[in-house]
């Protein structure tokens, strides 16, 4: 389950504004303010006017009294029609959260304080966002629900209301834009970890293959000056003669670096490499941390690469994500990929790379992090092919585009880098199977 | 996941056969109303070229506003780029059907269309309840709005009366030769519908 996202209401800010500079104002949420309203004429209340005045003016230049009649009754509804039509109204518009996975509800609670107008809100759904509900709601409090399908920052679109008057010959508006969303990929299942045999030390929460004061029972040994009384094997000192104590693995945690390839993304939008690369490294990021791992990333793009030094927390979760949905600003960070500080890279770092592997610069840095010692792991995401066509040369084309992904990958095995295959529908515990039953050893 | 949202659902999501009933039903009336009065106002059958074209043009005002409506839940899709040429066309369609006040052209045409024809007052006066008849079923298709004629009632019927008292105007013999005094009884019609306006509280 993905983490609970806190209520929108705590983050946006509360503003007192007219509709006018609301509606001007995007990305602020507008709490109980008074609004302008614009009335006019309703649609009705124009045709009534044609009616009445092509009756009289027919009337007059026909000189047939009987068009003026027609007029009259047009006339009479306009005419007694004087509601009362107040200029300023309050209104409450707040959309329930700022920040949302894919897939997942939000809402946008709207209010009016009017009980003497017929009211009717409007939803205008801006582009990439689908409604759950109705988009036309009558009534004084309503609530709209949609849904983001695909990750990125959203404009949410307006809220418009619509006052009618008891006879519907006016009309009064006000327009609100709502604040964009900022739509998180939707985190791949994993409750697995792998973990490297060898871990540094600090004291974390996986089992480490030397003694320490863990929980996990590894064996017995003779007892030395020092030795806890706690710890001593009774049993075993009754059978051999001498003083025995149990002793335990360490525990320890480790320093994940997630590897994200953002320079292909191939495939249909919303299964691409691209979305399966960022879903599966943001289950990946809430699994380690799960498990009190350092957790960072890094963001391989064209012309650089933007990271996140490894941390612990809830909250590098929610960093991460943010790090690799601007990842299009990376460059202006002025990292380079080759060149990459130690804090974004610990030495001894387990490395998790999601990628197409199309990208020859990336596959050649994967090569090179693997010659410099550090413990790689390598999530395939390429789940497309080139498109299937008749002639000779297209189908020869797509025989050696394949041979070639499948050297690239025979070579990334010959190094050492296991190389599994992710369809972004199974739960990642499945291509990782092979190696979270066991550490993963860690080879210089 | 963590939810952000909770409550209930609106109530206007649920779409019923009943409720699709409910939103025929007015459509269906403002239909055969437009119908109704295309065919009153064309007979008897006049074939001057004015009254020709003023019943194509009724014809077509009309048959556009009930497409207008019949279509009125059909949701205008996204722009988007490289579209196929007949949703393009679609589109177009939807667009002027939705731009143009079709029952307003219609409104007038057929009144122009019933000066075609000689004096008939009482006939007259028939057309002019057809066409508001029309018109508040063409606004009670399009807004769903309730018991919207039952609060009009008083001044329905008073504009029925004045409706009546302007074609009686009409068949009142002329107080004298000459065309000023037609043009007389004409402002005094007006003049009496007016003042009833302006009298009558809202």
């Amino acid at each position: 389950m993905p983490p609970v996202i806190p209520n929108g209401s705590e983050m946006l800010p509360t503003v007192s504004a007219s509709a006018g500079e609301a509606s001007g104002a995007a990305g602020i949420a507008v709490e109980r303010s008074e609004a302008t309203v614009r009335w006019r004429p309703s649609r009705h209340a124009r045709r009534l006017l044609t009616l009445a005045a092509a009756g009289l003016l027919l009337a007059t230049i026909t000189r047939r009294p009987e068009l003026a009649g027609v007029a009259a009754p047009a006339l009479l509804l306009l005419g007694a029609a004087r509601p009362p039509r107040p200029s300023r109204i309050g209104v409450r518009v707040r959309l329930t959260t700022t920040r949302l996975y894919e897939g997942e509800l939000a809402a946008v609670d709207v209010a009016v304080d009017d009980a003497s107008h017929d009211v009717r809100w409007l939803l205008q759904a801006d582009r990439g966002i689908e409604p759950a509900s109705a988009t036309a709601v009558n009534g004084a409090v309503a609530r709209f629900t949609f849904t983001v399908p695909r990750w990125g920052r959203r404009r949410v679109g307006s809220v418009a209301l619509v006052l009618h008057d008891r006879w519907r010959l006016a009309e009064g508006r006000v327009s609100y834009t709502l604040p964009a969303v900022d739509c998180y990929p939707h985190p791949a299942v994993q409750r697995t970890r792998v973990v490297l045999s060898r871990l540094p030390n600090r004291l974390g929460e996986h089992s480490a293959r030397v003694s320490g004061e863990g929980v996990e029972f590894t064996g017995v040994r003779e007892y030395v000056p020092g030795d806890r009384q706690r710890a001593i094997n009774w049993p075993a000192t009754t059978r051999r003669g001498r003083l025995q104590v149990n002793t335990f693995a360490a525990e320890r945690s480790q320093d994940v670096v997630l590897l994200v390839d953002a320079t292909s993304d191939v495939g249909e939008p919303g299964s691409s490499a691209l979305d399966l690369g960022l879903r599966g490294a943001a289950g990946a990021a809430r699994a380690y941390l799960d498990g009190r791992d350092r957790v960072g990333v890094i963001t391989y793009q064209w012309g650089g690469a933007r990271w996140l030094a490894p941390s612990l927390g809830r909250r590098q979760v929610y960093k991460i994500i943010d790090t690799m949905l601007a990842a299009d600003a990376g460059y202006a960070r002025g990292a380079t990929f080759r060149r990459l500080p130690r804090a974004a890279l610990p030495p001894g770092a387990l490395v998790v790379a999601f990628s197409p592997l199309l990208e020859q610069r990336f596959v050649e840095a994967l090569r090179d992090m693997r010659e410099r010692g550090f413990s790689l792991m390598v999530v395939d995401v390429l789940n497309t092919e080139p498109p299937t066509r008749l002639s000779f040369a297209d189908s020869a084309a797509r025989r050696i585009w394949r041979m070639e992904q499948q050297a690239i990958r025979f070579s990334l095995r010959e190094l050492g880098v296991p190389v599994v295959h992710w369809d972004g529908d199974a739960p990642l515990d499945l291509p990782l199977a092979p190696y979270t039953r066991r550490p993963l050893v860690v080879r210089r | 996941m963590g939810p952000p949202v909770g409550g209930p659902e609106p109530a206007a999501g649920a779409v019923t056969s009943r409720g699709a009933m409910a939103a025929a039903g007015p459509r269906l009336a403002a239909i055969v109303l437009g119908a109704a009065c295309i065919a009153w106002t064309a007979t008897p059958v006049r074939h001057t070229g004015l009254a020709t074209t003023a019943l194509v043009v009724s014809i077509i005002a009309v048959t556009a506003g009930a497409l207008r409506l019949a279509l009125s839940d059909v949701p205008q899709p996204e722009d988007d780029y490289f579209l196929a040429a007949h949703v393009r066309a679609w589109l177009a369609f939807l667009a002027v059907l939705r731009l143009l006040p079709w029952e307003e052209i219609a409104v007038a045409v057929l009144l122009w269309l019933e000066v075609q024809h000689p004096a008939r007052p009482w006939h007259t006066a028939a057309l002019g309840a057809g066409l508001l008849a029309y018109l508040l079923a063409v606004h009670n298709a399009e807004s769903g709005a309730e018991h919207l004629i039952g609060r009009q009632a008083k001044l329905l019927i008073a504009g029925a009366c004045l409706l009546a008292l302007g074609a009686g105007f009409a068949m009142l013999p002329a107080a004298g030769p000459g065309a000023g005094s037609t043009l007389l009884r004409v402002l005094a019609a007006a003049a009496v519908v007016a003042a009833a306006a302006l009298v009558l509280p809202a």
